[in-house]
């Protein structure tokens, strides 16, 4: 039973790494149609430019006889202008341009714009995929923008739900009363703690419920949820990305909901923040990972660096951190970021390790060595906590989040393991059981 | 690395079986190296390339004219796990490269699937296709015939290479054949907007002018 445990994680581990290689991919993309976006703005203002500059296009009467882009007059034998294709104004030989198939000015450089932006793929794309909502998006768009919403999502019920409607009844008023907790990250750890003590007491009827709704579907992460954790809800959410049918309702789902006034009854009660939409939209999809779970009302960002192996010499489990990146700013006000990272071997919290505090940075390079003492056969059911803290004034300190990585299912011989590994930083996975198998 | 210096941007998009090299493929044409690790790519990528094209016209000879276009090559996992996810991405993409492996029958099989899979997902029922035979320098275990691609592509109309990501062969011509098609489709569909019936306003109306139109506010 524990290996088969053990396994399971290891997969949602990877996919957890996975839903963080696709957003890279799709973060790299959002830089790309940026710029493109702003290339386009740029040439759409030339083009008003252009216009303004058009007598035609601000609709003044010009003289039956004169060209309709200069207003030059026209000849009746010489130059006497001739139609344009595009827009069947009589245009003189100066404001064309083209040599057969020629177009006035105006015409032309509608012409390229809607070549050069992209505008002629778009208008086929919505021949064959209608655009209901708003602008024209990309699915990498929309995937992220997506994630993103539910990222910010906090749903902490304080009852477990005796039923699943419940999800639909009572999260608004939940959600109202959650949201001055957003402001301040130790108040954020005080509730989180506070509510998962409630949570935990409870969870495990939720879980029986659960299991009964869901059980085709996401059997083997409620397996694994016997060892509830917060990033547990995130590995779940990840799973989502790739198993979710059909990604385009979702997304129109999610869309619908942002916007504030929706027509239905169950969506008026949704759609009084657009931050937390996701977070509802994805319990009327039938996912419970937000019910029984925590889900971040913070955001966690970055990644971990560590390798990992076991001295037989010393008797230690031998920690290296690497390196981190991309880490969020706590204090974003005055953006400052000291980090250390702790490690913790749970269950047992009384033996902490840390590395030195790197100043100003959000990608901290330590390479240090840290050493666990520790007997090889009692690695079994251990889970290794990595936490990356900044460390503020006053011994103030903020989390930026943490992995959990299980110590049975690694393979100290193997040199894969040994190597460093990214570990993408997740909510705090501080459970209350400690990981105990 | 980018900036918005380039006249188009277009996207194309590689897709086709599990380990038929779309990754190399596009390794060799954006950087031109080759990679024999096999990395099979979780869930989708995407390389850049800045290309100068040159217009041509229909008859063949140049109009003088080059461009800066900016290529955005997505690649694609060919695993089926994905799948739901990568072929959302076809619908974003201008023209696609349809890769097999030349040293498997069942990779050249499974183009027909690709095919249907494209004709649903991508952003019209006949997009610009380029079929690519892939690992043409591994000879010795060819298994697909070139005259068979070749009916196969001729079947559908669309281009057929045979190339090597290992040597380079024919990869970076399987690209601008793709690009050259996508940049005539683009012309097409500004050049000849009366062809479709959905939109009523017939640009070609005398007196018709509209400033706020989209044809033309001439």
């Amino acid at each position: 039973m524990i290996r088969g445990c053990c396994l399971k994680m290891d997969l949602s581990l990877l996919k957890v790494l996975e839903k963080e290689r696709v957003l890279e991919v799709l973060r790299r993309d959002k830089q790309l149609r940026t710029i493109e976006e702003d290339r386009i703005r740029r040439m759409k203002h030339e083009l008003q430019d252009l216009r303004r500059k058009d007598v035609k296009s601000l609709g003044q009467q010009y003289g039956e006889r004169k060209c309709a882009c200069c207003q030059r007059p026209l000849g009746k034998l010489w130059n006497s202008g001739a139609v344009c294709r595009g827009c069947s104004h009589r245009i003189c030989s100066m404001c064309r341009v083209g040599a057969i198939d020629w177009k006035c000015e105006v015409c032309y450089a509608y012409r390229v714009v809607k070549l050069r932006s992209g505008e002629w793929f778009l208008e086929e794309k919505a021949k064959k995929f209608p655009v209901t909502t708003d602008k024209y998006e990309t699915i990498g768009e929309e995937l992220l923008k997506t994630y993103n919403v539910q990222s910010y999502v906090s749903v902490v019920p304080p009852t477990p739900p005796p039923h699943l409607d419940y999800q639909n009844l009572g999260r608004s008023g939940d959600l109202k009363n959650l949201k001055p907790f957003t402001t301040s990250l130790e108040n954020l750890v005080v509730s989180f703690t506070s509510q998962m003590k409630k949570i935990s007491t409870s969870q495990n009827d939720v879980r029986g419920h659960l299991l009964k709704v869901d059980n085709s579907q996401r059997g083997p992460y409620f397996n694994y949820s016997t060892q509830k954790s917060l990033s547990d809800t995130d590995i779940s959410k990840s799973s989502k990305l790739f198993k979710v049918p059909s990604l385009p309702n979702l997304f129109k789902k999610s869309k619908d909901s942002d916007q504030d006034s929706s027509p239905t009854g169950t969506e008026e009660e949704t759609s009084f923040s657009s931050e937390y939409s996701g977070g509802v939209e994805r319990g009327s999809n039938g996912s419970i990972s937000t019910d029984c779970g925590l889900v971040e009302n913070i955001t966690v960002a970055g990644e971990l660096e560590l390798a990992l192996a076991y001295n037989t010499t010393t008797s230690s489990l031998d920690i290296t951190v690497g390196t981190c990146r991309n880490l969020t700013y706590r204090d974003s006000k005055r953006r400052k970021c000291h980090p250390y990272v702790k490690l913790c071997v749970l269950p047992d919290k009384s033996v902490k390790l840390k590395t030195t505090v790197k100043r100003n940075t959000t990608d901290p390079v330590y390479n240090e060595l840290l050493k666990y003492d520790i007997e090889r056969h009692l690695l079994f059911g251990k889970r290794l906590q990595a936490s990356v803290w900044h460390s503020g004034t006053l011994k103030r300190k903020a989390f930026l989040g943490d992995v959990l990585i299980p110590l049975d299912g690694l393979m100290f011989e193997d040199k894969a393991s040994q190597s460093f590994n990214w570990y993408p930083l997740c909510l705090k996975a501080d459970s209350p059981d400690g990981g105990a198998v | 690395m980018t900036d918005g210096d380039y006249d188009y941007l277009i996207k194309l998009l590689a897709l086709g079986d599990s380990g038929v090299g779309k990754t190399t493929f596009l390794y060799r044409y954006t950087d031109n190296k080759f990679n024999p690790k096999f990395i099979t790519t979780v869930g989708i990528d995407f390389r850049e390339k800045r290309v100068a094209y040159t217009a041509t016209n229909p008859n063949g000879t140049t109009t003088g004219k080059t461009f800066k276009v900016h290529l955005q090559l997505w690649d694609t996992a060919g695993q089926e796990r994905f799948r739901s996810l990568t072929t959302a991405f076809f619908r974003d993409a201008m023209g696609f490269l349809l890769m097999f492996d030349l040293t498997s029958q069942q990779s050249f099989l499974n183009v027909r699937n690709w095919m249907s899979q494209l004709q649903a997902n991508a952003y019209c029922e006949n997009p610009d296709i380029v079929l690519v035979g892939n690992k043409a320098d591994l000879a010795d275990q060819r298994e697909v015939q070139e005259k068979q691609a070749k009916e196969l592509a001729d079947k559908y109309g669309i281009p057929y290479f045979e190339t090597s990501a290992a040597t380079g062969a024919e990869v970076d011509k399987a690209v601008i054949t793709l690009l050259d098609l996508v940049m005539k489709r683009m012309e097409q569909c500004v050049d000849k907007p009366p062809a479709e019936p959905a939109n009523g306003n017939g640009a070609t109306k005398l007196g018709d002018a509209q400033p706020n139109e989209k044809k033309c506010a001439c």
